[in-house]
């Protein structure tokens, strides 16, 4: 807490003292510091500093620029990065080996300003002739309700789209209800499922007011296969991504693409969730929203490069919501929560040690925060000491041995859809069988039973029924957050 | 490399699970397990033999196997962890309870087929499958290897296809 560059320090006061207390603090510190008091060396300089400090904090207009200016991080740091590792230390041995780490940032709040960042959202629906009915007045409905319960300040546009968009509410913030109601009510569903048409038009909405003070975003709705426009899709996604806008997608029913909308939204580190039950659609927006009401950064990127030696075989983001992510060093975490942390396992291979060496880098990397009008750079490494192979370790820490082992269990059915698509449905059904063994074990009675029943259906049909792929898939990347909610 | 007992399947050295066929290839305390206790109706294995067990061999016992086939009781050790097979002329590991007596090799036991511990001061009772060749159920449910499986009263433990009934005094009426 000796940082003598900040002017709170200098006084010796906290950031949120009062101007009596800055005042008093002022006083205390000029008669201790005064150089017909203080003989000591420097105490002019200690003295002149004080007064730079007092002359600043003393003046509220001063005061909350230096405030807004302030490095949060130092001394005072307002984002906090926790790591664990699979094992203790690297073994010295003459292979490969794994080891894993699970990193964590949060938003510890210990910054005087935590006033909530506004959103700038887009909703994009799919009216696809797929919808008619029951689906497109669900979330007719869901979408009236979540945009009346939205601030005052939030910046609001409704995007609908089939195989051409139309812009039904264009992006403003207090939209008259009357108009958003009409024109929400004049959908109805005709035509294909062309998603880039949609997105797009949400991109241009999005981008007329977007400021480093919101929390820019992109809700899609769809239920269908988008055709031929994937890759504008993605390549539509990451530009959205470097501007700051997330995209979180929902999929009703069964035939939607998941490979593809997983896809499109982890580029932003956006979620997609798959609902079954027209009833869910208006939880998920409510979610959706709720969470994004919860920003402490509007974006957050992480950058990991493996030291020479070491490969990055796989990361996988488990809070706040569980989610692959796309071997690469660099990508999108979306926002960051207000005290609630974004946790990472990494999987790390590394190439044998030279003898000499007794302490290993495994990887370095930076979180890079938005907030507001300023970027952090946060920086870590990763690094683990050498071993004997003799040596015994203690059994791995409980949370990352649980993240390992459902990781495991996604990646089970991940290879048993590899095997159903290289043509061996006879793997792929002794695997799930392995992984109903595996999630009943640990407790997962209803997961355990959707994978037995497909690995039944698999012996049938040599290949997955549609609902049981996803409802596995989505059920294991579930099972990875600490607490299900 | 480390060999998956189950599978075969190679892997690197510091991995937790095999990733052909799921097992656990470390022991771990793992605490999400202690609280599941496997459907006892599976597959029709229950039946009620609490009346066909004399009342003197329940006595001072926290935990008995009760073989089914031969309605008799399996002699156990009296230590919180001991391991199940057949003793083999020659092996260098023997089992602390050998089922050679019952034709274990004929209902597929291997030599060190699964471990039993009584951990005291839960009071809970875990099998783990140690890769055997034929592996292991609870009522009837396939359990992964090398991981702690929880044992309650009433439930029905098979090894290859070797099945006792697991049986805990206290929780008899």
């Amino acid at each position: 807490m000796t940082n003598k560059t900040d002017f709170y320090n200098r006084l010796n006061i906290n950031t949120g003292a009062s101007e009596q207390a800055i005042k008093k603090a002022y006083r205390l510190a000029v008669k201790k510091s005064h150089p017909d008091v203080n003989k000591n060396d420097g105490a002019t300089q200690l003295f002149l500093d004080i007064q730079e400090a007092y002359k600043i904090l003393s003046d509220p207009s001063k005061k909350g620029a230096y405030d807004e200016g302030r490095e949060p991080l130092g001394t005072q740091s307002a984002v906090h990065i926790a790591t664990e590792y699979s094992k203790d230390a690297l073994t010295k041995l003459d292979e490969p080996q794994i080891i894993y780490a699970l990193v964590d940032i949060v938003s510890t709040q210990t910054e005087k300003d935590t006033t909530d960042l506004p959103l700038n959202i887009s909703f994009v629906l799919d009216n696809s002739t797929s919808m008619d009915g029951a689906r497109l007045e669900v979330l007719k409905g869901a979408t009236k309700e979540i945009i009346q319960e939205l601030n005052d300040d939030d910046i609001i546009s409704v995007i609908s789209f089939n195989d051409r968009a139309k812009v039904l509410l264009s992006s403003q913030s207090q939209p008259p209800m009357a108009h958003v109601e009409s024109n929400i009510n004049s959908l109805f569903a005709e035509g294909g499922t062309e998603i880039y048409q949609g997105l797009e038009a949400a991109f241009e909405e999005i981008k007329k007011n977007s400021a480093f003070n919101y929390v820019n975003h992109i809700i899609l709705i769809t239920d269908g296969h988008t055709y031929g426009d994937e890759e504008n899709c993605i390549t539509l996604a990451r530009s959205a991504a470097k501007l700051d806008i997330g995209i979180s997608g929902l999929g009703i029913g069964i035939e939607w693409n998941d490979e593809f909308i997983d896809e499109l939204c982890a580029n932003t580190g956006g979620q997609c969730m798959f609902i079954q039950e027209l009833d869910q659609v208006k939880n998920f927006l409510k979610q959706s929203i709720t969470s994004l009401q919860e920003a402490y950064s509007r974006h957050i990127l992480l950058e990991i490069i493996p030291a020479p030696g070491v490969k990055m075989l796989s990361a996988f983001r488990i809070l706040p919501e569980a989610l692959p992510l796309p071997t690469q060093e660099e990508f999108s975490l979306g926002i960051l929560k207000k005290d609630k942390p974004h946790r990472i396992l990494f999987e790390f291979l590394v190439n044998p040690i030279p003898e000499e060496i007794d302490q290993v880098v495994i990887a370095s990397g930076a979180f890079f925060l938005k907030r507001k009008s300023r970027d952090f750079t946060i920086p870590f490494t990763l690094n683990r000491p050498i071993i004997a192979e003799s040596e015994e370790f203690p059994p791995p820490p409980e949370e990352i041995f649980r993240a390992i082992s459902h990781l495991t269990f996604y990646r089970l059915q991940e290879k048993a859809q590899k095997d159903v698509a290289s043509g061996n449905p006879g793997t792929a059904f002794q695997r799930l069988i392995n992984l109903s063994s595996h999630l009943m074990a640990k407790g997962e009675e209803s997961l355990a039973k959707i994978a037995m029943n497909e690995a039944d259906y698999i012996k049938s049909h040599n290949n997955f029924s549609p609902t049981g792929k996803k409802q596995l898939k989505y059920g294991t990347i579930r099972l990875m957050l600490p607490e299900k909610t | 490399m480390i060999t998956c007992r189950v599978c075969n399947n190679q892997e690197y050295h510091g991995v937790f699970f095999c990733g052909e066929c799921g097992s656990q290839l470390v022991l771990a305390d793992d605490k999400n397990v202690n609280t599941f206790i496997y459907p006892s109706q599976a597959r029709g294995l229950e039946l009620d033999i609490s009346n066909t067990i004399p009342k003197k061999l329940l006595e001072n016992k926290t935990f008995i196997l009760y073989y089914l086939e031969q309605k008799e009781v399996i002699n156990i050790p009296d230590q919180n962890e001991f391991t199940i097979g057949r003793i083999v002329d020659g092996q260098v590991i023997t089992p602390d309870v050998d089922l050679n007596p019952y034709k274990a090799f004929d209902k597929g036991v291997s030599r060190l087929h699964a471990t039993i511990r009584i951990s005291s001061e839960k009071n809970k009772i875990h099998v783990i499958d140690l890769g055997s060749a034929n592996g292991s159920s609870v009522n009837g449910y396939d359990i992964p290897a090398n991981s702690e499986v929880p044992l309650n009263h009433g439930d029905v433990l098979t090894l290859g296809k070797f099945s006792m009934k697991v049986i805990l005094p206290k929780e008899m009426k």
